[in-house]
């Protein structure tokens, strides 16, 4: 592999993503804010949990869509990429009805499901190249 | 000599000493805020500006070494949300703009006032439906809700931090890569990361959460991602591209439709380049092209009106007609910088872009002798691109009456285009003047240079060293300070006060019924902040409502029971509150008129001298 394409250990960690098992991490995150919001309300258990949910999508997006470039931009472009998908699965909830907390938690279980798969399918579209 | 290890050990220094200043100018920036104030300017501590003026040069100094881009690029961006930072921290809610009627529309969304979308059908015409949903307003509300949830904390905080903090990460980030793919040098490109904030109208933009500003980023992004695409054959480039294209216009048309300007233009001057030989016919038809993406957003802002009734902008020569040679003249040279702007602001506003001009000029001319240039391509599509802004601005603003927006919101996108080949104009003055004083040819700039340069040429060193990474990074301090300096306004009314906060907030809490408040324009921002805008349940009347504005003066001149129920069935509602604010009204009339409430028989609601200390008073009646 090219050294450009080089994957830190915790990005290439989470990109192979075996047994799904930062998907499922990342679902439970959705949880965890889900019940965060309705039980606990504080802001530093929804920061913590946010953050990781952030580290994994960040990852999973970054390699899907930019892969080719330096690691700083791959994740700063992930950032984008996962703020431009959260804007999106949002902006449909607000328009098709509403963006309650119970709506909300859907646009983070698809933007979830949205990272993951995008990820997957970079890999798979990568194995057929090889 | 200094050795390969001391050397670092500076560099390291001196970028701890940069992240300290940067956090020091934040601190200051805090004990700046203040809950009753008219301009930053007003209430900033008296050690922030040359705090943030060491800052600016050090990290000036810094671009210049040869550091890894990923460093640079972090002291950027945390220093690019300290800049951006001085309405959100200074001001008790922002500037009293858009962004508070935004966070008004936002706070329905958030508090589930009203439920939006399709169902049931909305009364409205279909095309007026699939305007308003497209309109930014719609995705700032759905991600500005989507992180209030995620963090747990209120709305209001992170509409007031959302562009500030987006714009501070990712615009320095977009314009280093913008730059890189034009000039393959992390110098040049750090450069012009920093450089974006020294022009006023992005810092502006980049302070203030509003759509617009988001639809300014997700631009930049398409831009570098058009750049890619001129020499790349990956269709995920250009996806990525249509993507940030798409999340522009989302964000606002203007940019949308700037964007895919843009597109269109990049695809044609793509088709253009893969021909073989260029013969007159297909540098025509490249023209053609350019006119045809030049006329899209005229065309598109004098046909909005078949989505939005309410549109009246046409073309027009009434202009003409109306003004002065000599003001159509300065309209066609400067724009709007003729109206009232002294010659230091108008500089600052078109210096950035005045000096990419001629570089890119020069740089057309120069290519002519090198047709193999390997950046051509991106040369001549950037400036394409520019000369399209030029256009477009001067047509809305000369031919066009009614546009729906300030046509001035062009000149971001102008800027952001001329901050590369300003960098690299700049660039060029300090290798020059390096070569001048004979130093070493290879990285002329380099503090980290000083280690390789022997005893005698000390002197020459240190003249190099003072003339490049001193005098330039003064030069260019000087430039963005001064940028700052104007990007923020000097001369506003009165912000939104904590006590009118306050009193919105006691008013929302300490009801128990559907309320209506009849306030001020800045009572109003306040409660829309704190309730929403049109809440039906917490109601006020919105900033550009006639009926409520008509109320206000009829209280404020005799407050009266029976304008109070006026106001309860014009809103259907139980409770009606009349606010009114010391500062806003003046001492006199403000005394008249609580006097005269109070003879009039409206009761005072909240604590009994008023909200902050006395300066605003609440009154009520109920059904």
């Amino acid at each position: 592999m090219n050294d450009a394409f080089r994957l830190t250990r915790v990005e290439k960690l989470i990109v192979q993503d075996k047994r799904l098992s930062f998907t499922l991490v990342s679902y439970v995150l959705v949880l965890v804010i889900y019940a965060n919001l309705n039980v606990v309300q504080s802001p530093i258990l929804g920061v913590a949990a946010s953050s990781v949910f952030f580290l994994i999508d960040v990852v999973f997006l970054g390699y899907a869509f930019f892969e080719r470039e330096e690691a700083f931009f791959r994740v700063m472009l992930g950032i984008i990429a996962l703020v431009l998908v959260l804007g999106f699965f949002g902006w449909l909830a607000v328009i098709i009805y509403d963006l309650d907390i119970f709506r909300f938690t859907l646009v983070l279980f698809a933007t979830a499901t949205f990272s993951s798969f995008s990820s997957k399918m970079g890999r798979i579209r990568k194995w057929f190249q090889k | 000599m200094v050795s390969k290890v001391d050397g670092l050990r500076v560099l390291r220094f001196a970028e701890i000493l940069c992240l300290a200043l940067i956090a020091l100018s934040f601190y200051l920036l805090y004990l700046s805020r203040s809950g009753e104030v008219h301009t930053v300017w007003e209430v900033l501590n008296p050690s922030f500006v040359p705090t943030l003026f060491i800052t600016t040069f050090l990290l000036v100094a810094l671009l210049l070494t040869s550091e890894k881009p990923a460093y640079k690029l972090l002291l950027i961006v945390a220093y690019s949300v300290l800049v951006h930072s001085f309405f959100s921290v200074v001001f008790p809610a922002g500037d009293a703009s858009g962004q508070q009627i935004f966070l008004g529309r936002t706070r329905l969304v958030y508090d589930n006032a009203v439920v939006h979308g399709w169902f049931p059908w909305p009364e409205d015409t279909l095309q007026l439906r699939v305007f308003q949903s497209f309109r930014g307003e719609n995705f700032q509300a759905g991600l500005s809700t989507v992180f209030a949830r995620m963090f747990s904390v209120d709305v209001f905080w992170v509409h007031l931090f959302l562009v500030p903090v987006l714009w501070g990460v990712f615009t320095p980030v977009a314009t280093y890569l913008v730059a890189f793919a034009l000039a393959r040098n992390d110098r040049v490109a750090a450069l012009s990361a920093l450089l974006f904030c020294a022009f006023p109208y992005s810092i502006y933009f980049g302070a203030i959460s509003v759509p617009n500003s988001l639809g300014f980023i997700f631009f930049f992004y398409c831009l570098y991602f058009t750049l890619k695409d001129l020499d790349s054959k990956d269709s995920k480039n250009t996806f990525i591209m249509l993507a940030f294209s798409f999340f522009s216009f989302l964000s606002t048309y203007l940019t949308g439709i700037m964007s895919f300007s843009l597109v269109l233009f990049a695809l044609a001057f793509k088709s253009y380049r893969s021909e073989k030989s260029s013969t007159f016919s297909s540098k025509i038809s490249l023209v053609v092209s350019f006119v045809f993406v030049a006329s899209i957003l005229p065309l598109s802002v004098a046909y909005l009106r078949f989505l939005r009734p309410d549109t009246h902008a046409v073309f027009s020569l009434d202009k003409f007609r109306r003004l002065p040679s000599e003001e159509i003249v300065g309209l066609f040279l400067v724009g709007e910088l003729i109206n009232g702007f002294d010659l230091k602001t108008a500089l600052l506003f078109v210096a950035g872009s005045t000096l990419a001009v001629f570089y890119m000029m020069y740089l057309l001319f120069n290519m002519k002798k090198k047709p193999n240039d390997t950046f051509r391509a991106q040369v001549f599509f950037l400036f394409g691109s520019f000369l399209l802004m030029l256009v477009d601005y001067r047509i809305l603003k000369l031919f066009m009456v009614g546009v729906p927006f300030n046509e001035e919101r062009l000149w971001v996108l102008r800027d952001f285009l001329a901050v590369p080949f300003a960098s690299l104009v700049i660039f060029l003055v300090i290798s020059r003047i390096a070569t001048f004083l004979k130093a070493r040819s290879a990285s002329p700039v380099s503090l980290m240079d000083v280690r390789t340069l022997t005893k005698g040429s000390g002197i020459r060193a240190v003249g190099l060293f003072a003339a490049v990474n001193v005098l330039v990074a003064l030069i260019l301090s000087v430039w963005v300070i001064s940028s700052v300096g104007v990007a923020y306004p000097h001369v506003a009314s009165l912000q939104v006060t904590w006590y009118e906060l306050e009193a919105a907030k006691f008013i929302d809490e300490n009801s128990q019924e559907r309320y209506v408040v009849i306030g001020d324009i800045w009572m109003t921002y306040a409660g829309e902040m704190i309730v929403g805008a049109n809440n039906p349940g917490a109601y006020y009347f919105g900033e550009f409502n006639r009926t409520g504005y008509d109320l206000f003066v009829s209280m404020r001149e005799n407050p009266s029971p029976e304008l109070m129920l006026l106001a309860m069935n014009y809103t259907d509602t139980n409770v009606a509150y009349f606010v009114v604010t010391e500062s806003r009204l003046g001492t006199e009339a403000f005394n008249g008129t609580v006097y005269r409430a109070l003879q009039n028989g409206l009761n005072v609601f909240g604590p009994s001298g008023g909200f902050g200390d006395g300066k605003l008073y609440v009154f009520y009646y109920e059904k």
